[in-house]
């Protein structure tokens, strides 16, 4: 499956796939170029219920934006980006929690999230579990997400060092999710952008099996052509194993967005 | 589960499964693991448990903790590895680590709460690198380049994707798969060519031979090991005329 999105300011493209082992997609994808976010969330739990949360996950937090930015246009009081976000991933995470409760089928059902928010020349991540956040800057990849994984804390705590993190059985093992509890902490910071940023998000089928450096070079030689920097990324996911789930998508900042100054450009400054 | 099993000139002295967060291995007969061996520490060596692995850890022993031969402070135990002390030999099973959890479905664990420290705060996250794969049955291939700014030289298709034709203008990439190579369109009015051909816009395999126009490079596919430079240049030569 893929998917594109254009604006003069920010292009985008997507692409997911079941990979080569797995029977269902449990991924979700939501893109709004109206908005300017793209958002990726992998969804867990039995009988098809991961496929349940992930796409609750997409949707209610990008019609919590949604809302929250007509509230501002309507005179409202100014939401900062980052408390947006943040609201309206914990508003995700309440209604999934309470479909998992009352439905017998989908207990323990949650999902990942991660989301970009391209605003006034920032871009605010948003981010839950272990999908993940990647920009490219010059030519080199830097991860902006920090899992929220077993692997992780045990390297951070000095439990095991990175080099043996490979040996480790604890990969796809996630410390929290939407949907789990009542509560959650999401990680949301902002980050500026530049024209020429490249924004990755993906679920770990794709970070798992293709490595950095090869991330780096598809972003790097297909940053013209985001669709097929897409497809190729899933593909040589898959091309390596595909034992999970795959899915990216690529933003690349085609020039500057700020939001002009009286509150109507404000508002849409970033979509001409 | 897990299971240690505790083993001396060849039969079974000790065997337990690994259901505690903590088991410690050593001389003194407090350790859960009572290794009889006088050059074998009183507290050798702990097991720790943290989600799926297990990790050996040595207390800074007298004579150090070697893992399938080699000394180790601290080690995630793998199935099949066996930890020797003194005259003893500590084998760890674990056949579900093997295969299955690769496959399980992502579950949802408890952090490590001490975890909290030092986190990075800006980009400077690492990534935790995993044990791929090889891409031992990948084909490896090479391009003589014939015209254009880098003509004279051999570019090794060793990378997932090489990028051809002039960036910004008209470019395409090969890309590298396990059953071959395929050159896909990326920009440009013109689409690729090969042999003479247009190659359309949509991705194709590419042959052992193939001479490929891109912009104002033109250059020629080999597949390592199948074709001699020479005979390559002779093809090329044809075409040309």
């Amino acid at each position: 499956m893929l998917g594109i999105m254009a604006r003069k300011f920010i292009e985008a493209a997507a692409a997911t796939d079941l990979g080569n082992v797995r029977q269902y997609n449990e991924d979700s994808i939501a893109m709004d170029p109206e908005l300017g976010v793209v958002a990726v969330a992998d969804g867990m739990g039995g009988h098809r219920a991961g496929e349940v949360a992930s796409a609750m996950a997409t949707q209610i937090v990008l019609a919590g934006l949604r809302q929250r930015f007509a509230e501002l246009r309507s005179g409202a009081d100014q939401h900062s980006p980052l408390l947006a976000v943040e609201e309206s991933i914990n508003q995700a995470n309440l209604a999934i929690w309470g479909a998992a409760r009352a439905h017998a089928g989908r207990l323990g059902m949650g999902t990942t999230l991660a989301l970009a928010l391209f605003h006034d020349n920032r871009i605010v991540i948003g981010h839950i579990g272990d999908s993940r956040v990647y920009r490219l800057r010059g030519g080199k990849l830097q991860l902006m997400t920090r899992d929220d994984s077993l692997l992780r804390d045990q390297v951070d705590a000095r439990v095991i060092s990175v080099a043996d993190a490979a040996e480790s059985h604890n990969r796809g093992l996630v410390t929290q999710a939407l949907g789990i509890v009542e509560q959650v902490t999401a990680h949301v910071r902002q980050v500026d952008a530049m024209p020429d940023d490249i924004v990755l998000l993906c679920s770990d089928g794709l970070n798992e099996l293709v490595e950095d450096a090869d991330i780096e070079l598809i972003l790097q030689e297909l940053r013209v052509n985001l669709p097929l920097a897409a497809q190729l990324l899933v593909q040589t996911a898959k091309d390596n194993g595909g034992y999970d789930n795959i899915t990216a998508i690529v933003a690349r900042v085609r020039k500057p967005f700020p939001a002009a100054r009286g509150w109507q450009r404000r508002l849409f400054g970033w979509q001409h | 589960m897990a299971k240690l099993v505790l083993s001396s000139g060849g039969s079974i002295v000790f065997q337990c499964f690994v259901d505690k967060e903590r088991l410690s291995v050593g001389r003194d007969p407090t350790n859960q693991i009572v290794v009889d061996d006088s050059s074998v520490s009183r507290e050798h060596a702990q097991i720790v448990a943290v989600g799926n692995d297990h990790i050996i850890v040595d207390l800074a022993s007298a004579n150090g903790t070697f893992v399938n031969g080699r000394r180790m402070l601290r080690h995630i135990l793998q199935h099949g590895d066996v930890v020797e002390f003194g005259a003893f030999n500590l084998r760890y099973l674990n056949s579900k680590t093997a295969t299955e959890v690769e496959l399980d479905r992502t579950m949802l664990i408890e952090g490590i709460a001490n975890a909290q420290l030092g986190l990075p705060t800006d980009g400077a996250a690492l990534s935790v690198p995993r044990k791929r794969a090889t891409r031992i049955n990948f084909p490896t291939g090479r391009v003589h380049m014939v015209s254009g700014p880098r003509a004279g030289m051999m570019i090794e298709l060793d990378r997932v994707v090489a990028r051809f034709g002039k960036p910004g203008h008209c470019s395409a990439v090969l890309v590298r798969r396990p059953q071959g190579y395929f050159l896909a369109y990326v920009e440009g009015r013109r689409a690729p060519r090969v042999n003479g051909q247009s190659a359309g816009k949509e991705a194709r395999r590419v042959n052992d031979g193939d001479v490929i126009e891109v912009a104002d490079e033109k250059f020629q596919f080999a597949v390592a090991g199948q074709r001699r430079p020479d005979v390559g240049r002779g093809h090329l030569s044809a075409t040309r005329d």
